[in-house]
């Protein structure tokens, strides 16, 4: 008897689990679930929509609950909560109800709820918008009716938000560029030049290497979630040949924009030489970097980093308070007089979802987010450097002495030659791609791989995305 | 003639409402829901989806036959991941059924505080599959932690744990055996129904401590020593937050659990049919296993009607 009980309480546990198992894949999908329950109170729904247009402004208009998202660092958590109470204030009709997170888990969560329809109303993206067009609303009518404001953003500004056809993707966030920060004490404590606006990846290995020697700590950091790649991959490809002769991918994101994997090899192999030699994180270390600030070089760890430039006021403050002076240098080029392969580009912007309930009001609040100087003076241009050229003069004018060295910098760098058009998007699939080529930058750090193959198989990885 | 029939009617009804199957039916419909719902369609669809190139943001899913399953066949992560989760599978489930039945077989001693030490044992298993603890098991390993802390100071240098392939697994069998709890109180409870008159047989005929522990407490717990084998191998095989959480998968991919892997396939590469796929042939190779397991069982399981 007591076997038979046992053989079917055994049974049906392993049933039971061997279903939680085969569901797997789908029970995580259940958190976009509970994105419908706070859904939208359903009264107001039908009533709304003709009173939105003037709803911001007016006390008794009907409430409306808005849905925010976005990624980033504890600093900015903190400042967006602030300025969404500010607007709250302001707008007591609105309700916003806001979550955050990391990069990896923003686009996770986001995923789900693409597949529920259950997008945020205002969702931040950033050059990966391709993968999500069909769930992005179009500005353009809200620009023309006047509940997006776009008096003090210049035209320039609003078309690095633009598809080919001239729709308004979202409004950016703003300007950013990408930037080596590091240490000058350990710099001048290694008795290492400092970089120079045209210095190469040799320069750059070299000190990263001398600085390791001397200081017995990393000479470079990691980069950090895709950047990596988009040190390795996109900007290297972009400073071969002439301006605008290569582009990892293409203009029209259909296909790579270069043909010899070989391009590749001489940075892969730079890159792993440096992780092998200690003089940067390997696998194991970079996986204790979670955001900007905990990386290496913000720990003291580290003598560089790269990172995006509207990153760098918070981290020079921090490692100010301790006594340490950051700065800013350029990206290391292919050859000297070669091209520098950065660009000016939208950090990330604001849409306004195709689910969202309240299109209208999604747009007053983008609006009003990249208009107000009020808003903006608490933001501080984390985001990047603003496009409304009221709310840049208001911060320029205050600005903090790691702005400054910022300001500069975006200065510098917009004096660069860059090519006519040139594509920072990149298409859905990259995540995989990243992946990869991150596995087997490692393996050639391990000996596992030579850079040759590795370059072949990032090449092939890449070129599958456009094979289907 | 009306009126009886009414009577009748419910009278039956009455009798069909108390009888034992339909009790029984509607106890266990708040179960059957879930069951139905969450489960069974579930893995319906996802059998379904593993035939086609189904992707979340997608709307439809374009039938592709077999085409995910053979990809798998190329897919260098996958074999790796296969091979790292068995790695992780047969490290993990012995040494963690060997620690708990050791716990349990010190718990069994007559003392007051028994209790209050089964609590505190079972506690990491309560917590066990939670972020924190991971986080903070990614801590106690990091390269200035406590576990290199002590190491330094004992002048052995220190440990790249997760750094190097061929180590990083090892600090997440660990935290696997480390949640021992719920396997310790199913051994417990075994320990408790073999009867004292064996022990104090064994003892008159001058038995010592090993003999009494493999002649009679072993034998004596084999069905359990199954059941906790069982379940805890199914367990081991869906392993996921450590990895998710501590390593990433990293590095070299030393640690791409398979439940990793399909999650990354599912949410980050965005390819549920792919996941879906990767999925049905883990359930394929769990129930393998399993099988093999209740076939040997024959073999070491002791069973007291004697067959």
């Amino acid at each position: 008897m007591k076997k038979k009980l046992l053989a079917v309480l055994l049974s049906a546990s392993m049933l039971l689990s061997l279903t939680a198992c085969g569901g797997s894949t789908e029970q995580a999908a259940a958190p976009a679930q509970d994105a419908a329950t706070e859904e939208v109170v359903p009264a107001e729904e039908a009533a709304a929509p003709a009173e939105e247009a003037a709803a911001p402004a007016e006390e008794t208009a009907e409430p409306i609950t808005l849905r925010m998202a976005w990624w980033g660092s504890q600093e900015r958590h903190d400042r967006t909560v602030k300025v969404i109470e500010m607007y709250e204030a302001e707008n007591p009709n609105v309700d916003i109800e806001y979550e955050f997170y990391s990069f990896d888990d923003y686009f996770t969560k986001l995923k789900t709820l693409v597949a529920s329809d259950q997008v945020w109303d205002v969702f931040q993206l950033g050059g990966n918008f391709p993968e999500y067009m069909d769930k992005i609303y179009f500005m353009n009518e809200f620009i023309d009716s006047g509940v997006v404001n776009t008096e003090k953003i210049s035209d320039a500004y609003l078309k690095i938000t633009q598809d080919t056809a001239g729709n308004q993707i979202g409004l950016s966030n703003g300007l950013n560029t990408y930037g080596i920060a590091y240490d000058v004490d350990m710099f001048n404590a290694a008795g290492v030049p400092l970089p120079t606006s045209t210095w190469t990846w040799d320069d750059y290995a070299d000190a990263a290497r001398k600085i390791a020697e001397a200081t017995g700590h990393y000479g470079s950091s990691c980069f950090a979630n895709n950047d990596e790649f988009i040190a390795g991959c996109s900007t290297f490809i972009g400073q071969q040949g002439t301006v605008g002769q290569y582009g990892f991918f293409n203009l029209e994101l259909t296909d790579l924009g270069f043909d010899d994997p070989n391009m590749l090899v001489p940075y892969i192999q730079m890159r792993a030489d440096l992780i092998k030699e200690g003089a940067s994180p390997d696998a194991g270390a970079a996986m204790e970097v979670t955001n900007i600030e905990n990386d290496f070089l913000v720990t003291g760890e580290a003598a560089m980093a790269w990172i995006a430039v509207n990153q760098f006021p918070t981290i020079y403050d921090i490692c100010k308070a301790e006594g340490r002076n950051l700065a800013l240098a350029t990206i290391p080029r292919a050859t000297a007089d070669g091209p520098a392969g950065s660009v000016i580009q939208s950090s990330q912007m604001l849409c306004v979802s195709q689910d969202s309930e309240h299109k209208e009001a999604a747009a007053a609040f983008i609006s009003w987010f990249q208009n107000s100087t009020d808003c903006n003076s608490v933001l501080q241009g984390e985001r990047g450097i603003p496009i409304n050229s009221d709310v840049l003069a208001t911060l320029k004018g205050n600005a903090s002495e790691g702005q400054q060295i910022m300001y500069d910098y975006v200065d510098l760098v917009g004096t660069f030659e860059t090519p006519e058009k040139i594509n920072v998007l990149s298409p859905a699939g990259q995540d995989l791609v990243v992946d990869q080529y991150n596995t087997y930058m490692h393996q050639v750090a391990a000996g596992e791989l030579t850079a040759e193959d590795a370059a072949q198989k990032t090449f092939d990885a890449a070129k599958d995305i456009f094979a289907q | 003639m009306k009126n009886t029939l009414a009577t009748t009617k419910s009278y039956s009804f009455k009798k069909f409402m108390n009888s034992n199957n339909t009790v029984g039916h509607i106890f266990a419909a708040p179960f059957i829901f879930g069951f139905i719902c969450f489960s069974l369609i579930p893995i319906l669809t996802s059998f379904y989806y593993s035939f086609t190139d189904y992707s979340l943001g997608s709307k439809e899913a374009v039938f592709v036959g077999i085409r995910n399953f053979a990809k798998l066949l190329t897919d260098e992560v996958f074999v790796k991941s296969l091979v790292v989760t068995l790695k992780y599978v047969f490290i993990s489930v012995p040494l963690k059924l060997a620690f708990a039945l050791f716990v349990a077989f010190l718990l069994t001693r007559k003392s007051r505080l028994v209790t209050v030490y089964r609590s505190l044992y079972y506690v990491p298993s309560l917590v066990g599959g939670s972020i924190a603890v991971a986080l903070v098991w990614k801590q106690l390993f990091a390269r200035k932690g406590l576990f290199n802390a002590v190491l330094t100071d004992m002048g052995l240098g220190t440990i790249n744990w997760f750094g190097d392939e061929t180590l990083a697994l090892y600090p997440l069998i660990l935290m696997s055996v480390w949640q021992f709890g719920s396997s310790m109180i199913i051994f417990a409870a075994g320990l408790k129904e073999i009867p004292v008159s064996y022990y104090e047989a064994a003892k008159i005929d001058g038995a010592n401590g090993f003999q009494t522990f493999f002649k009679i407490t072993l034998p004596c717990l084999s069905p359990i020593i199954l059941y906790n084998l069982v379940m805890q191998t199914i367990s081991a095989f869906m392993a996921f937050t450590q990895a998710f959480v501590i390593t990433k998968g990293g590095p070299n991919n030393g640690t791409m659990m398979y439940a990793l892997y399909v999650y990354n396939q599912a949410f980050k590469y965005n390819d549920m049919g792919y996941a879906c796929a990767m999925s049905w042939v883990m359930l394929v190779v769990m129930s393998i296993i399993t099988l093999v397991i209740f076939k040997t069982s024959k073999m070491w399981v002791f069973s007291e009607a004697g067959d």
